[in-house]
């Protein structure tokens, strides 16, 4: 249209560009005529707005303005669109689109994917059939033609993989489709590089078709990783771009497991450079959590890099000599190599006192390194298992004690020893303790400071020997050796002098220690062992990489991987690149190894063949943009109206600000609102946060009243007299409520309230299990007929309670118990009633002899049972008065009885704190005072 | 396009509010001038003045004293004692009211909120004054219409009057004004308050005692109008177009009330009172408060 290149979708709709003049005879008409008034105190008026006059007709270029609005309303329903699509088949027949959909086409495939479903789309026009060949899947399928429409839903469904394309396999579809439906039209979306077996494909498509189409895209910001390795000392690898590239640069990102960037190198490529290196030197705990190393913005399968174990820390095995012993870990030979290794390595301890079969199953887990921690003898058969896994690469840590200088002779030492030891600066030496003399170059440990403040006073002594200083990798000052080593086949050997805990030397306690530690075993090889007893192993699918190079779940088809002696694996549309194996190890499959040359595709071999680009459909709708600039009028049309008319004044704008504000102050209301539903279980904050006095709710009124006024009193009793000072007391439902914030729980027991289900019996149980007292209180001491109070109906409503809970042993307090002490010294604990005992936990039989507390450990009584009722003793009102006589009425028994509520609240919060006052007896008794 | 909120009522006559006026009066009480400083004069009037002077009720019996006319005397009280008295009258004495109406073309003016226009209930308010006034036996005049009369009548001689003479619109000069006369003036007062202030003035130079009335219709007060307007000054002829009257109401509410506010202090500056009053409202209102300013001893001497 008018030489301009655009198009539109409902030309129809431009017929309204005939109502304009109507249009514009309508605005003509505006404003209307005036309302005329009779108005007496005019002048007055007039005063005000002196002698202005509106016309009577709208300004020529309000008018202008609206016809224009009305007119890109108009051009905008008609849908104009700039560049209109250029059709792109060519040819006759039915159309074969061959579509690159390997790793390199991941920036682009939309673009790609586009450019074919226009070629669907056309095809459907012309009612040509469609054949699909995916170079990355080269299926049979491809041989069937479909409908244009089935193939643009094909199309839809397509994605492109993070493979290799593999042109010859196309070029064979290419070839049979060739021969049974010639002539075909071919359109090659390639990718733009040459992939092998690109020539057979040339021939094919020239077969085919002798002018076929050929799409090749920009090959500017592609780029591969190849060569990625984790070395000791830095993690290493390649950028690799086409051949022939342009100056550029790349951000490579090292990530952890989670997709977390740990480090980020920017690299510079030079132009022409097809492969440039880049290092990351980052600490070794650092680089260990790599897990994926990736251009940024690359978008393609072959930029990404995934590590495994393989690069990450190596497997240690730990073996002691000596009887696992949990209760005194600070002694366990293990305890400092453990602590040392545990930053860079996993370890793997034996679980087995068995040393033969603690080590088949070390060496069976592939372990890098295996320490043996004053292990003297070996048996026979583990002594020979660990050489051979030596022998095959493995490195052996020892570490001398008693148990190894008692048994020197043994085959998997690095030197041959004297028997016995060398005690340095004891009783019967004089010798002081020998320190670390500096590293020589030639041991693995130079360049550590050597740690002048270790002390070895005891150590094992290597024989005389031909190549001993040749085996020595740290020495003490007398020169005798502290570490040495020997190479065994492909293993190492390595022993330790001393010992691994504290007793023979501080050097275990010493930082130098961690340092050695990790250089030994970063000498040691990484083994993924991939064969169990010989079998490949397969390994499952975990996370594999899509088109665009980002891990996500692998796709339902993809296949087990398995892995072969010689690990020779390579991605395919089975296996795509990813990661293999479970969570705790698995092995990464990369579409690229140690190298990767990317050649640009050569254009020579397709001869005759018409090159196009992948134009992004440059088709611009521009209905958007009119609609826009209507809107944008309109806009201005209000903003002329209201300057015309007057209203546009400050007054106004004052009053529009006001309501900007009325506007922010509701929004911050309802974010305050947000805030408000946040703090819902504000009541368990407050429990968590303040000791509160808790009372179960009976649901029984008079009951629950008293024990609210009784945990009140009680509470102001303990704020005056300790160092506690509760918060409010708090009523508890055992059914609905948490009951894991209170120490000790009131529960006064009432024949009229519910008996609980048994879900909250299990909540209750588990609140006495997990630490936290319950005081019931049957309330019926005076009931009782003989003082007792066995049989009353509170006693049964408490053993019916208690009847689904497993209740150990009770017993009265006995006299030598914590609570007669655990504030105030007591001897009987009344409540309202003074008769009734106080149940506890029975602490068990005293042995002969011995004191009772003394074994109570640090369990404070799950439960305590009394019939005192003691909430109507601490019941106080408002004004601090008591609300219930006691009985008998003697204002010392309430004393006593508020002294029996402070210690209940202390024996449930510090436990056995008072129970070593047993001992003050026997501890004066012993002073001789 | 809705009906205009205001137009000109057609002149009414004193004929029709008379009746009207009278239905009013009914109303109030009796009203007798407040005449403090009102000196003798000759005309007499119905209601004491709570002093001595002539009249014809009794005042007060006094000594005689030696010169006074014996026919003073009252020898029935004198034939009590041995003193002679004198019997005194009191001062019964009529008051000269003067009323005027602004009949100007502004005054016809009603809007829909208005019972009647401004002219029609002026002229209720001042032929109802003119009913009270002459009840008391005032003597009453129209200012440059009628002199001064008294009788029970005043009302009707004074529409009489009124009828053989044009619309009064502009306020006559103080020429007929005597000492201590009253003066009560119907208007709108929309007038330049300069010009309103030298005519006022010159009634006070004749110290005259006076009575504003301003009569507004709801619609001059609240500005009602929205939307674009042409208004018209009845007087003048004057157009005036506004592009969008609702938002010129607050501004011109201030400046209307502004103006009410001078008239009233231009009022108090003389020591007259001011009543304004609303057409929407019933003309009782505005005889009440006239009453009381009428019968009240004025704030300022």
């Amino acid at each position: 249209m008018l030489g301009l290149p655009i198009a539109f979708a409902y030309p129809l709709v431009l017929a309204g560009l005939v109502a304009l003049p109507l249009i514009w005879w309508l605005l003509r008409l505006t404003p209307p005529k005036p309302q005329a008034e009779m108005f007496p105190p005019l002048a007055i008026l007039a005063r005000l707005i002196g002698k202005e006059e509106t016309p009577a007709k709208s300004p020529w270029w309000l008018t202008l303005l609206r016809l224009a609005m009305a007119a890109l309303a108009i051009l905008a329903m008609a849908g104009p669109v700039f560049n209109p699509e250029t059709p792109r088949l060519a040819g006759n027949g039915p159309v074969l689109i061959v579509l690159d959909n390997g790793w390199a086409s991941g920036r682009d495939w939309e673009e790609r994917l586009d450019v074919a479903r226009q070629l669907a789309a056309e095809a459907r026009d012309t009612d040509r059939r469609v054949f699909i060949v995916e170079t990355a899947n080269p299926s049979p399928d491809a041989l069937e033609a479909m409908e244009a429409g089935t193939a643009t839903t094909r199309l839809d469904a397509l994605e492109n993989r993070p493979l290799e394309p593999d042109h010859s396999a196309a070029a064979r579809l290419v070839q049979t489709i060739a021969e049974r439906s010639a002539p075909v039209s071919v359109h090659f979306l390639s990718d733009g590089l040459q992939h092998a077996g690109t020539a057979e494909l040339a021939e094919a498509i020239a077969l085919a078709d002798a002018a076929p189409t050929l799409a090749r895209p920009s090959l500017e910001g592609l780029s591969a990783l190849a060569g990625v390795r984790n070395d000791p000392d830095a993690l290493v690898g390649a950028v690799v771009r086409p051949a022939g590239a342009d100056r550029g640069q790349a951000t490579v990102t090292m990530r952890d497991i989670k997709g977390l960037p740990l480090a980020r190198r920017s690299v510079d490529l030079p132009a022409g450079s097809d492969a440039v290196a880049f290092r990351f030197d980052e600490p070794v705990e650092l680089r260990n959590q790599a897990a994926r190393v990736s251009v940024e913005d690359a978008a393609n399968a072959g930029a990404v890099h995934l590590l495994d174990e393989r690069f990450r820390r190596r497997l240690v095995g730990l073996v002691s000599g000596e009887a696992a012993d949990g209760s005194q870990p600070l002694l366990s030979p293990l305890y400092y190599i453990a602590r040392a290794l545990a930053p860079f390595s996993d370890l793997r301890r034996a679980d087995d006192a068995n040393l033969t079969s603690a080590i088949r199953e070390l060496t069976g887990q592939g372990v890098s390194a295996i320490i043996l921690a004053d292990v003297g003898n070996l048996p026979d058969d583990a002594s020979q298992r660990l050489a051979e896994w030596v022998d095959n690469g493995g490195m052996l840590i020892r570490f001398a004690g008693p148990r190894l200088a008692a048994s020197p002779g043994d085959e998997l030492l690095p030197v041959r020893l004297r028997g016995g030891g060398r005690n340095l600066g004891g009783a019967l030496s004089w010798e002081t303790p020998k320190p670390v003399a500096p590293f020589d170059e030639t041991s693995p440990f130079f360049g550590l400071e050597a740690p002048r403040e270790v002390l070895v006073t005891r150590q094992v002594l290597a024989l005389q020997d031909i190549d001993l200083d040749r085996r020595t990798w740290a020495v003490l000052d007398d020169g005798t050796p502290l570490v040495t080593a020997a190479q065994r086949e492909a293993g190492w050997i390595v022993l330790f002098h001393v010992s691994s805990d504290a007793s023979w030397s501080n050097l275990p306690i010493s930082g130098t220690f961690v340092e050695m530690l990790r250089r030994v075993v970063s000498q040691s090889r990484s083994s993924g062992t991939q064969t169990v007893d010989g079998e490949p192993r397969s390994l499952a699918p975990l996370q594999t990489l899509d088109g665009k190079g980002r891990l996500g779940p692998p796709p339902a088809n993809t296949r087990p991987l398995a892995l072969d002696e010689d690990n020779a694996r390579a991605a395919s549309v089975d296996n795509p690149p990813g990661l293999y194996g479970t969570e705790d190890g698995f092995v990464a499959l990369n579409l690229f190894g140690q190298s990767v040359r990317l050649a640009p595709l050569d254009t020579g071999i397709f001869g005759g063949a018409n090159f196009a680009a992948y134009a992004r459909d440059q088709a611009q709708p521009l209905k958007h943009f009119l609609l826009a600039a209507a809107a944008l009028l309109l806009l201005l049309d209000c903003l002329a109206v209201l300057l015309i008319s007057g209203a546009l004044r400050l007054r106004r704008a004052g009053s529009a600000a006001g309501a900007a504000m009325l506007a922010l102050g509701l929004s911050f209301g309802l974010s305050d609102s947000a805030y408000a539903q946040t703090d819902e279980d504000g009541f368990d904050f407050s429990a968590a946060l303040e000791t509160r006095l808790a009372y179960i709710e009976t649901g029984v009124e008079s009951v629950d009243a008293v024990s609210r006024a009784g945990m009140y009193g009680l509470t102001q009793f303990i704020t005056a007299r300790t160092a506690l000072e509760p918060g409010e007391p708090v009523g508890l439902d055992p059914e609905t409520d948490e009951l894991a914030f209170y120490a000790l729980i009131y529960w006064p027991i009432s024949v009229e309230a519910p008996l609980p289900s048994p879900e909250t019996m299990a909540r209750v149980d588990a609140f006495m299990k997990q630490g936290g007292s319950i005081l019931f209180d049957t309330r019926d001491q005076v009931n009782g007929l003989t003082g007792g109070t066995a049989g009353s109906a509170e006693a049964l409503r408490l053993q019916a309670i208690l009847s689904s809970l497993d209740i150990p042993p009770l017993e009265p307090v006995p006299p030598d118990h914590v609570l007669t002490k655990a504030f105030y010294l007591l001897d009987r604990f009344p409540g309202r009633y003074a008769g009734g005992d106080l149940w506890v936990e029975a602490i068990g039989e005293a042995r002969e002899g011995e004191e009772r507390p003394a074994r109570a450990g640090d369990g404070v009584s799950s439960i305590i049972i009394t019939s005192n009722d003691f909430a109507a003793a601490w019941a106080l009102d408002g004004s601090l008065r008591p609300l219930f006589p006691t009985v008998p009425p003697d204002p010392r028994q309430r004393e006593m009885s508020f002294r029996t509520g402070v210690n209940l609240m202390m024996y449930a919060l510090t436990g056995n704190y008072k129970a070593d006052q047993v001992h003050i007896p026997a501890l004066l008794e012993r002073l001789g005072q | 396009m809705s009906p205009p909120l205001g137009a000109l009522a057609p002149r009414e006559t004193s004929r029709e509010t008379i009746a009207r006026a009278r239905m009013r009066a009914a109303l109030i009480p009796d009203l007798l001038v407040e005449a403090k400083r009102v000196a003798n004069n000759v005309f007499a009037g119905w209601h004491g003045r709570r002093k001595r002077g002539i009249g014809e009720e009794f005042w007060q019996f006094r000594p005689y004293v030696t010169g006074e006319n014996y026919s003073a005397i009252d020898w029935r009280r004198s034939a009590r004692d041995d003193n002679l008295y004198v019997r005194d009258q009191e001062w019964q004495a009529a008051h000269m009211v003067w009323l005027w109406v602004d009949e100007s073309p502004s005054m016809l003016f009603k809007s829909i909120d208005a019972i009647v226009a401004k002219q029609s209930r002026a002229l209720v308010l001042a032929f109802a004054m003119a009913e009270l006034l002459a009840r008391s036996g005032e003597r009453l005049g129209w200012l440059g219409v009628s002199r001064p009369v008294t009788s029970r009548h005043a009302a009707e001689r004074l529409g009489e009057a009124l009828l053989s003479v044009p619309p009064q619109t502009e306020l006559p000069d103080a020429v007929h004004l005597r000492n201590f006369a009253d003066v009560i003036l119907f208007s709108d007062f929309l007038m330049e308050p300069e010009l309103l202030q030298r005519k006022l003035g010159a009634f006070v130079s004749q110290g005259a005692r006076g009575h504003l009335v301003q009569i507004v219709d709801p619609v001059e007060e609240v500005f009602p109008y929205a939307g674009r307007v042409e208004f018209r000054d009845p007087e003048s002829g004057e157009r005036l177009t506004v592009g969008s009257a609702q938002n010129l109401a607050t501004d011109y509410e201030l400046l209307f009330g502004e103006h009410v506010e001078r008239v009233r202090r231009l009022a108090h500056s003389f020591g007259w009172s001011h009543t304004l009053h609303h057409t929407d409202r019933l003309a009782t209102q505005a005889l009440d408060s006239l009453y009381v300013h009428l019968t009240e001893t004025p704030g300022v001497a």
